[in-house]
């Protein structure tokens, strides 16, 4: 069986945060606690070029969790489709897996004393539905769910042909200084 | 492994258990994307995307996902209210539909009579599709004055495309433009009036060439194979002066200037007032980007250009506007497929025409505030703000008794906001309607529950210039809540205005689409109607234009008296109009920069929409930072001319460090005060309205480029 995944192409977003009200919709995590998130990563210069991108932080559902590992009440298991699934009920509000995330995906909610992240919407996913964030809605299509490798294929694709890749003139953010009279 | 597929209707409904769904039409920004609706036990259960629109092909932004989050907020107001003590005393009481509208009609009867209907100014914000239904009433009751944004925001692209080339060019998106030139827009981000940001962002997965002309550094202008960080308010000597370059390097379409532009030599002539040495002082962008654009621009075909208001709300506005259709047409994509088009919209009677403004007496017509000042703006029933500022607090040239804001908060959006407020406070009677008790709601006496676009039938688009119309259908009913449209067709019946409307608002829609021999019960079964595609439609008809031509130099502006060639003034407040200022002031502020979730001064109650952006974020360069000795999240203090607000500080380096970029439309609804902080963060505060820092065409108040200082809060002394 191909795993499930959710693969991300950053390049392709462009902020608008639409997944994550789409998320909410569906899962409708506490305020302020978010299953998926937009980051702004830059402006930074990069080999004399300025760059700013959006990075879309998800549970990664990884090969080999470590957050699996890290909870001693079972309540993260790795289905066999490849879905990491932290079940709330079980949890123990321990913290262990938010510590051993290297991704900072897994979230806590204060109120219930229980951690929470994407469970890519296996509820959904069982009943042949797509997750919420990756049902059509980003606008620029940049966020995909099915077997990662084939994903990741499509999107190097994509990449080849696509407009809009950055300054094709280097230092772009060079300022004239000279006085306007 | 299932098969899984894009927005599964059935499925959803089966897995859900949601009664029905409705395919219906968002009006969240100005209306646009196709959305599909689940009931489930009469409410709104789930919102998507759908697939089958051509606006948005299936995504959606996070507004419109928040509908129902807005639609069934707990403080929102779903009965008429009247306010039972003074002006902010926060005092209201629920009344019926019947008395709320008998107090209006018998107010607005009362001044009529005693004032003039010109007394009585009627008002909506930016566009929300109700505007025709506006304009129809306050043409019919004889009142030439309709407070918009549109001296600001779309009525200039409107006005000054009509006088030069027929009507409003819009992005071909669907024939693949292959070099796409955004200026000043983040349409992945913001509202744009027509197409949404899909389609600009498929037309990039194709290949196109990519141009972005903004002073910050968007995620569009990281893409960007050229990105002219210009200096804030330049952009018309920008124009200038890769016209210059067009014209001078010979890259114009040379049949289409040979044939079809009127004006050519003295156009010619003021684009070399503008050569790149000059433009490179004014704009701060180097000659070789603003030449290398240009090119890219010129060479390829078809090429467009993504437009927004944040050109318009400069003291260029029209010029800037114009600027940019010059440079669509002599470059020749003006009506090519993957160009820009001029649609022809569906045959039905079209807002202009169920706007009634034939049937507003010349007489009345001639009595239109600023009518004279901005005299473009006045031929479009377009008025400048501070005139009726001005007539209800000055009562000049005459006085204004009454307002009636319908989806409107200027008390946020309009410029130099403590007079707004003055003039609220002082006019005897106001009226509004809208989902929320607002900051100008707040000063009213009688406010009505408007519907959301979930409660309500209406032709979506109806106003726009994309060529489609839409059908938005009422999914649900939520308290008395009505729509703009039945309120005001109500109203018109109590202010005599009877003969005029209609029993039911829907009869008006089978009276818009009658032309086309259907009715809304049968539009309403249809995805959408879209008019007739002719391409260089000019080749055989000419533009609709006095000279039939594609006006470089404009006869109708030359007619009233303006300069009939586009020219570059410099911002009222910048280094070089006001250097003394600048010593005092020395940081150029730019405002509104647009964020996910909010359309201007709204949904800062949605938690989902909050959540996304919980402050308002000043953006300071780290240098500017370190020199001002401001932290990262800090409270700081913008101050302008005017006056001081506060906003939290955020570092970016995406811009020239002379230049900090301020958030717009900020109030705090969980405030709970009358004044809910309309004035601790408010970008207008530091604004200026002065008649002779607005486009003088257009009346567009310049509020987007001025001069302000900035330091960390606990400096205050």
């Amino acid at each position: 069986m191909k795993p499930y995944g959710l693969v991300i192409d950053d390049k392709a977003c462009w902020g608008c945060k639409a997944c994550e009200v789409a998320c909410k919709q569906e899962n409708n995590a506490p305020d302020g606690l978010k299953l998926i998130k937009v980051l702004e990563d830059g402006p930074k210069r990069v080999t004399g070029r300025l760059q700013f991108q959006f990075k879309v932080q998800a549970c990664k559902h990884c090969a080999k969790p470590a957050c699996v590992k890290a909870c001693s009440f079972a309540a993260i298991s790795k289905r066999a489709d490849g879905i990491v699934v932290l079940e709330s009920a079980k949890c123990t509000g321990c913290r262990s897996c938010l510590e051993a995330c290297p991704y900072a995906a897994i979230v806590f909610d204060e109120t219930k004393e229980v951690a929470l992240k994407c469970n890519l919407c296996h509820h959904r996913v069982d009943q042949g539905l797509l997750p919420a964030c990756a049902d059509n809605i980003c606008l620029g299509h940049g966020i995909h769910f099915g077997d990662p490798a084939e994903i990741r294929q499509k999107i190097a694709e994509k990449r080849k042909l696509r407009g809009g890749r950055g300054e094709i003139i280097p230092k772009a953010i060079s300022y004239s200084r000279t006085a306007h009279p | 492994m299932p098969e899984f597929k894009y927005t599964n209707i059935e499925r959803e409904l089966s897995v859900y258990g949601y009664d029905s769904f409705i395919k219906s039409h968002c009006r969240m920004c100005h209306g646009g994307c196709g959305v599909i609706v689940y009931v489930k036990d009469g409410k709104v259960a789930k919102i998507a995307g759908d697939p089958e629109c051509p606006i948005n092909h299936g995504t959606l932004c996070s507004k419109g996902l928040a509908s129902a989050q807005l639609a069934y907020h707990p403080d929102r107001l779903t009965y008429p209210v009247k306010r039972i003590g003074p002006k902010l005393s926060g005092k209201w009481e629920r009344i019926s539909w019947d008395e709320a509208l008998d107090t209006i009609a018998e107010r607005m009867l009362s001044y009529k009579q005693k004032f003039g209907a010109e007394s009585i100014v009627l008002g909506y914000g930016t566009g929300r599709e109700n505007e025709a239904v506006i304009y129809r009433f306050a043409n019919l009751l004889g009142s030439p004055n309709v407070l918009t944004a549109g001296h600001f925001c779309y009525g200039p692209r409107i006005a000054t495309s009509i006088i030069t080339c027929g009507t409003n060019p819009i992005v071909d998106y669907e024939n693949h433009p292959k070099c796409i030139m955004v200026w000043g827009n983040n349409l992945v981000i913001s509202n744009p009036d027509c197409y949404k940001g899909e389609p600009f962002s498929a037309a990039l997965d194709r290949g196109a060439k990519l141009i972005a002309v903004d002073p910050r550094l968007t995620r569009i202008a990281a893409r960007a194979d050229i990105w002219l960080p210009l200096r804030p308010g330049t952009d018309a000597a920008l124009a200038l002066g890769m016209l210059n370059v067009i014209v001078n390097e010979e890259l114009y379409d040379k049949a289409f200037v040979a044939e079809q532009v009127y004006g050519w030599e003295p156009f010619r002539k003021r684009v070399n007032e503008y050569p790149l040495e000059r433009v490179e002082q004014i704009t701060w962008v180097p000659r070789k980007k603003i030449q290398a654009a240009a090119r890219l621009f010129a060479a390829t075909k078809p090429a467009a250009i993504q437009w927004g208001v944040a050109i318009e709300q400069q003291i260029n506005c029209a010029d800037n506007d114009r600027l940019l259709i010059h440079l669509m047409g002599i470059t020749g994509n003006i009506d090519v497929p993957g160009g820009q088009v001029l649609c022809e919209p569906p045959r039905i009677r079209n807002v202009g025409y169920f706007g009634a403004h034939r049937m507003l007496p010349d007489i009345q017509r001639e009595k239109r505030l600023g009518g004279e000042r901005f005299r473009l703006a006045g031929n479009f029933a377009i008025i400048n703000p501070k005139c009726v500022w001005d007539a209800i607090l000055e009562e000049k040239p005459y006085p204004v008794k009454m307002l009636f804001f319908i989806s409107s908060n200027p008390v946020m959006t309009r410029a130099n906001a403590r007079e707004v407020y003055r003039a609220l406070e002082k006019v005897e009677f106001m009226a509004v309607s809208d989902f929320f008790l607002t900051p100008t709601a707040e000063l009213a006496d009688i406010v009505l529950p408007a519907a959301t676009w979930l409660e309500m039938d209406y032709i979506g688009d109806f106003w726009k210039r994309h060529g489609y119309i839409l059908p938005r259908r009422k999914a649900v009913q939520i308290g008395e809540c009505r729509s703009d449209h039945a309120m005001l067709n109500d109203l018109a019946h109590r202010v005599g205005q009877g003969e005029h409307w209609w029993d039911h608002f829907e009869q008006a829609l089978d009276w818009i689409l009658e032309p086309l021999a259907i009715t809304w019960q049968e539009f309403k079964n249809m995805d959408y109607i879209r008019g007739s595609l002719l391409k260089q439609k000019y080749a055989t008809k000419g533009f609709s234009t006095p000279s039939r031509k594609f006006e470089l130099y404009s006869s109708v502006l030359e007619r009233m008296g303006y300069d009939p060639l586009p020219q570059f003034r410099e911002p009222p407040e910048s280094p070089y109009s006001t250097p003394e200022l600048y010593q005092d002031y020395p940081y150029i502020l730019i405002t509104g920069r647009r964020l996910p979730g909010f359309f201007h001064s709204e949904n800062r109650q949605v938690p989902w929409l909050r959540e996304l952006h919980h402050d308002p974020i000043v953006e300071i360069h780290p240098e500017t930072a370190k020199k001002q000795g401001i932290r990262e999240g800090d409270w700081v203090v913008i101050e302008s001319k005017r006056g001081k607000i506060r906003q939290r500080a955020k570092f970016f380096s995406g811009m020239d460090p002379r230049i900090v970029s301020a958030e717009h439309a900020w109030w705090f609804p969980e405030k709970k005060d009358p004044g809910h902080g309309w004035d601790e963060s408010n970008i207008n505060i530091l604004t200026d309205n002065a008649y002779d820092t607005c486009d003088p065409a257009m009346g567009a108040t310049n509020v987007r480029t001025l001069l302000c200082r900035i330091y960390a809060e606990e400096r205050q002394s």
